[in-house]
């Protein structure tokens, strides 16, 4: 874990932010992963910061807004897209039951045909 | 009725339907590398049930054609994606170009429109310096030399402005032949799908069709309508005809207030296309609201400067002993620079004007020859509310802040726009192109990225939020 009081925190995590919109517009879920569990992490350390080093963090935490706002401008398309994407499978969905609808009657009709004559041998 | 051939057709119908899904896998194959070619999958259709001798056998079945992949929801939100990720990139670049202007111009001591911060400081101090020696000729040099400096580079900047606006309305201009060849080629492939295949998919003249809507998506904003038989009609985001199934209506051209405005027939559909997306939305935005905005800030800080610059030295009594026109109106003028009459077009407009610096009036009404009162109280401008309520120096370096703001947000936005049609394009690939990932590993993939994105932002957020309140430890589950 990064030391904070070096300006290497705000560095690391600035680098964090960016490659998280880099990985989600790739849609890099393992690596994304990856940096869910690394943010896990940091906040359980920082966690146990002192007061003065978290003062630190809120001087250099103003420097990371803009590379927030690109990450959550990524995030709510990502949504969006995500939005569109179910609807597309739900349209698939509706497709496919009305595939199978169109089977069923077909099966019917076949059922409707064979009644009566048997195999046929009269 | 039954026959002997009936059953034999049977079989051999089933036959033709697997050497036609062959054909159709070994087209898919042959076009792996084709741009905007789309997978097409054979379509089976079950057959009448054939009776013999009064016994129905099966129904069998028959390949009648081949069904592209392709699903118009997620083509559109893509086509929607490039439209806004076309406009921010258009616009992007346009205000980094503007911003370009404002720039300071390090190690050089050349004037440049960059310096105009300094410029202003510069010329302030140069009246303070005069308040230690007002009879000094060199100091009142000074004084006007830096004020010909500041009023160079403010002119400079709304030249370079105007500039900028022309080559946006040029570059607007040669976007519409572009946007008529599509939309006209869109037209005729309307035409031919709507006469060959009204009731299916239309196979390789679709991806055409998809390939030129996704052109015309990246030019100018759009809305698809599906009409009958397979059909397509184009309108702009607010509405305006540009297809119509088989006839487009072309864009026009035509100058109104010395800029290029567009036209569908006789309505002028300018401001829709600024808003509605696409490169040339982008170009209009900035042509028709920031470079105005920008110019608009600029002539304001012209103005104030000038006139209240002027009315002090006005106020005053030159080395000559003359006063001017705030202490005797029948006197001549003691303007430093022109005075505007209207504050638009100031900046553009802006030079000294005075070339006698023993006109420069540092002293007051009341002094006498070596009275530095009127010097005071034209250095004390720089911190007095004279441009639209701020100080000339907060009200640029506000007017310099907006600006960076606002390139940081359209960039912000265009990052977001890129980043959401690179994920619409993985997953119309995943869909539509000839691939080995299916439609449910896609959308695993996406739905997997964004809970996870989802947790690394909340977690982020939440420290940020933390930090910026100052550090109430914060656990994320």
């Amino acid at each position: 874990m990064q030391q904070l009081g070096n300006g290497r925190f705000n560095a690391e995590l600035k680098a964090m932010v960016v490659e998280a919109s880099l990985a989600l517009a790739r849609l890099d879920a393992e690596r994304l992963e990856e940096l869910a569990l690394s943010c896990r992490a940091l906040n359980r350390d920082l966690s146990a910061r002192s007061g003065q080093e978290r003062l630190e963090m809120a001087r250099e935490g103003l420097e990371l807004t803009g590379e927030m706002a690109v990450f959550e401008r990524v995030l709510e398309a990502t949504r969006a897209n995500l939005d569109v994407m179910s609807r597309v499978r739900e349209l698939r969905a509706g497709q496919r039951e009305y595939g199978s609808s169109v089977r069923l009657r077909s099966s019917a009709r076949r059922e409707w045909v064979r009644t009566g004559d048997g195999d046929g041998n009269h | 009725m039954g026959t002997i051939s009936s059953a034999f057709h049977l079989i051999s119908g089933a036959l033709d339907a697997d050497q036609a899904a062959l054909s159709i896998v070994a087209n898919n194959v042959a076009n792996a590398n084709t741009t905007g070619y789309t997978e097409e999958k054979p379509n089976w259709e079950e057959n009448s049930p054939v009776s013999i001798n009064g016994v129905n056998y099966g129904t069998g079945v028959t390949e009648t054609g081949a069904t592209s992949v392709r699903d118009r929801v997620l083509l559109e939100r893509l086509d929607q994606q490039q439209q806004l990720s076309a406009a921010s990139a258009s616009r992007l670049s346009a205000l980094n170009t503007i911003q370009a202007l404002f720039t300071p111009d390090s190690g050089s001591s050349s004037a440049t429109a960059g310096d105009i911060g300094s410029d202003i400081t510069s010329f302030f101090n140069s009246f303070s310096s005069l308040e230690a020696n007002s009879t000094n000729n060199a100091l009142r040099q000074q004084v006007l030399s830096t004020a010909t400096t500041l009023a160079g580079d403010i002119s400079n900047a709304a030249d370079g402005l105007n500039s900028q606006q022309m080559a946006l309305d040029q570059e607007a201009a040669v976007v519409i032949p572009q946007v008529n060849a599509l939309t006209g080629a869109i037209a005729q492939l309307n035409a031919q799908i709507q006469s060959t295949s009204p009731d299916g998919d239309a196979g390789v003249l679709e991806d055409q069709r998809q390939q030129d809507l996704s052109q015309l998506s990246q030019l100018i904003g759009i809305n698809q309508i599906s009409t009958e038989n397979n059909g397509l009609s184009i309108t702009t985001t607010s509405g305006q005809t540009l297809v119509s199934e088989g006839s487009s209506n072309p864009i026009t051209a035509g100058m109104a207030n010395g800029v290029t405005h567009f036209f569908v027939g006789t309505t002028d559909i300018t401001s829709q296309v600024a808003s509605g997306g696409g490169s040339l939305g982008g170009y209009l935005t900035a042509r028709d609201h920031d470079i105005p905005g920008v110019l608009a800030s600029l002539d304001q800080l012209a103005f104030g400067i000038t006139t209240a610059v002027n009315a002090q030295n006005n106020a005053g009594i030159d080395l000559n002993g003359a006063g001017g026109t705030g202490v005797n109106p029948a006197n001549p003028a003691l303007n430093i620079f022109n005075q505007p009459a209207a504050v638009a077009g100031s900046a553009a407009a802006m030079t000294v004007t005075m070339t006698d610096p023993n006109e420069i009036a540092a002293a007051g009404p009341a002094g006498g020859a070596g009275d530095n009162s009127n010097a005071v109280a034209l250095a004390g401008l720089a911190n007095s509310a004279s441009v639209n309520g701020k100080g000339p120096t907060d009200f640029y370096s506000n007017f310099v802040t907006m600006l960076g703001a606002a390139v940081a947000e359209v960039q912000t936005e265009n990052t977001a726009r890129n980043a959401s049609v690179t994920q619409l394009q993985n997953q119309n690939n995943s869909l539509s192109a000839v691939n080995l990932n299916d439609e449910a590993a896609a959308m695993q993939q996406l739905e997997r990225s964004y809970q996870a994105a989802s947790q690394v932002f909340t977690i982020l957020n939440t420290i940020m939020t933390s930090a910026l309140n100052l550090g109430v430890p914060t656990a994320v589950a």
